[in-house]
């Protein structure tokens, strides 16, 4: 009986494991064969400036261990990544497995820290509007939610900082690292705010929220559980709140993260971002190969997680053949 | 809800009233005020085309620099080099306007295509979408254009194809639903019946009659999103190169003498940007509530 149950779960973790590992596969392929196609390859930028002759560049290709043909190269690259091995930075000839880890964990520290901003301010407006129907306050929100999805989040950025330095003499413009007697996390609290207010996906996340939790209020057994005096929360909860949070949280990284690389721009904030945007100017191909990889695993690992948490949520979904449309 | 009534079939419900008299109000306001702004875009663009500016874009006046909006001869004022900004904003839509359109009609045309195949076939086709949905999502957009900015080079042409193509999920799987829903409804039953060809009954049928308004509206949603995108990447300094404008260099540009005081500079292309998009967004949903019924209650 208990294994019957647990079994089109395992099932259905299963594949979704396996769908995140060939995501991923895609994944690198493409990024490998962008820069495959790109004119001037890696090896060439290395060795640029320096004139040889076409048997001497082959010659140190071989002595090197570049491999020749494409797929050669992509299987040894690939078999790189899964072993840590992202190559060498061309810049600062540093290992940039090491240099995207130490970078990523403050991206991190800013996408999350952020993602909390943003959903401290969407999720009471979504939750006022869907429980209480409309009132005087929903066309005011409705209205800051679109201005503020239109918002250029580097000016926001300045208009922070400005506020910050001129009125308050607090937040100094410089970057979390820089040693000072003030605690290192406030001066995150900035950019973490602006990027949550910035980041154009409150808007979004209201309106998501808020039709899913009205649509869950309108179903029947959450008028039977009105009706028999039972905690309407508790049985909203599942469906009308924690589906679609993960949902939308999971559909809005990748945003989250493209707005991280323009506010750590504006902030001089030492992230991935900011690593990104060097190593796009530097032509620094293994740096960006590496954060592109690590970008997209965060998205896929995130939607991950938010089809465990539907599956294990709504058992049903194990049963049923998985939804090949889009994730609304 | 015309649009309902036909594809149910139900006959009596179609009125002949037009139907902006049902329209809420709210939506015709967001439509009259999206169709505003791109009409001022279009204006702008022919103007900026055609360079019929009261200044030279270019022109540095050493005597008027920073002037506030409103300063003799200047209506929008002048920059930290004496240029006029309302000259400066005007050429600024000739960075996005011609790149955005390339974008956009390559995300719908190319979404169009794999959502009708994958609704219209299903089977394999469908997961090989959804597959390709699913990968192009895995990319935040801006890690992916300076991915392809370091591959090739930071020009604006390469960087809307990017674009375009990170914008075909949504077309995609916008076709693809609508397909799903109305390959079963009797409309195209009959067609199947009277023997009309495949492509006739998908692109006349399902596509011209019934897709019309979600590609419009998704045309204007996507027009918001390039116009962001093409400014973020200005602003990265990727764009289109000073001393030519875009609005995105012009915030940059000002940022030294905004944290002195001297906001305008950087404020009069934010502005811009912020009521150009809010213009789309709100011409796109106010369509999306009117032609779809989706919505607000």
């Amino acid at each position: 009986m208990k294994l019957a149950a647990i079994r089109p779960i395992t099932l259905a973790l299963s594949r979704e494991l396996v769908l995140t590992a060939l995501l991923l596969l895609g994944v690198s392929l493409v990024v490998f064969v962008i820069l495959y196609l790109a004119p001037g390859d890696p090896f060439s930028v290395l060795l640029e400036g320096q004139t040889l002759s076409h048997e001497a560049r082959a010659g140190i290709r071989e002595a090197l261990g570049v491999p020749k043909t494409w797929y050669a190269q992509y299987l040894s690259w690939l078999g790189g990544l899964l072993r840590g091995n992202f190559g060498t930075s061309m810049r600062t000839g540093l290992p940039v497995f090491g240099e995207i880890v130490r970078v990523g964990l403050s991206t991190l520290y800013l996408t999350l820290g952020s993602m909390l901003v943003t959903l401290l301010i969407a999720v009471p407006i979504a939750l006022h509007s869907s429980v209480r129907g409309a009132t005087a306050l929903n066309w005011p929100l409705t209205m800051l939610a679109y201005l503020v999805s239109a918002l250029p989040v580097f000016w926001l950025g300045y208009v922070a900082i400005y506020v910050s330095i001129h009125q308050f003499g607090v937040f100094p413009l410089i970057s979390r690292v820089s040693a000072s007697p003030e605690p290192a996390w406030l001066y995150s609290l900035l950019p973490i705010c602006v990027l949550g207010i910035g980041n154009g996906t409150i808007g979004e996340v209201v309106r998501y929220l808020r039709e899913e939790m009205s649509r869950v209020m309108a179903e029947d057994y959450i008028r039977t559980a009105r009706a028999k005096g039972a905690s309407v929360w508790r049985h909203a909860f599942k469906e009308g709140f924690l589906i679609p949070m993960t949902e939308i949280i999971a559909a809005k990284i990748p945003f989250i993260l493209g707005g991280a690389v323009i506010v750590e721009q504006v902030f001089n904030w030492p992230g991935m971002g900011r690593m990104a945007w060097q190593a796009a100017q530097d032509r620094d191909f293994p740096v960006i190969m590496g954060i592109a990889m690590i970008a997209a695993t965060w998205v896929r690992v995130g939607s991950l997680v938010q089809r465990v948490v539907y599956v294990v949520v709504n058992p049903r979904a194990s049963r049923e053949r998985r939804g090949v449309g889009r994730a609304e | 809800m015309k649009h309902y009534a036909q594809i149910s079939g139900e006959i009596g419900e179609s009125s002949d009233r037009p139907f902006w008299k049902d329209a809420d109000t709210w939506d015709l306001a967001y439509i009259g005020y999206g169709l505003l702004i791109v009409t001022l875009v279009l204006v702008s663009y022919v103007l900026g085309a055609f360079k019929w500016l009261p200044y030279a874009p270019e022109q540095i006046r050493v005597d008027l620099l920073n002037a506030p909006p409103g300063s003799a001869g200047h209506l929008l004022g002048t920059d930290f080099l004496g240029r006029d900004i309302l000259s400066r904003l005007i050429v600024g839509i000739q960075a996005y306007f011609l790149p955005g359109l390339i974008a956009i009609v390559i995300s719908l045309v190319l979404g169009t295509t794999l959502g009708a195949a994958a609704g219209y076939r299903g089977g394999n086709i469908e997961v090989l979408v959804t597959y390709f949905n699913n990968l192009v999502d895995s990319f935040p957009r801006l890690v992916l254009i300076l991915l392809v900015i370091a591959a090739f080079k930071p020009d604006i042409y390469y960087i809307m194809v990017v674009v375009g193509l990170t914008g075909v999920p949504v077309g995609a799987s916008l076709v693809a639903g609508k397909i799903r829903f109305l390959r079963e409804k009797n409309f195209i039953e009959a067609a199947h019946v009277l023997g009309l060809p495949t492509h006739v009954i998908i692109l006349k049928h399902i596509l011209w009659h019934h897709c019309a308004p979600v590609l419009v509206i998704q045309a204007t949603i996507g027009m918001g999103e390039v116009i962001l995108i093409e400014t973020s990447l200005s602003y990265l300094g990727f764009g289109v190169q000073e001393p030519t404008p875009s609005w995105g260099n012009m915030v940059q540009a000002g940022a030294n003498y905004f944290f002195q005081g001297k906001f305008w500079p950087s404020t009069a292309p934010a502005l811009a940007i912020l009521f150009t998009i809010l213009g789309f967004h709100l011409l796109g949903d106010g369509l999306n509530s009117i032609l779809e019924g989706k919505g607000k209650k």
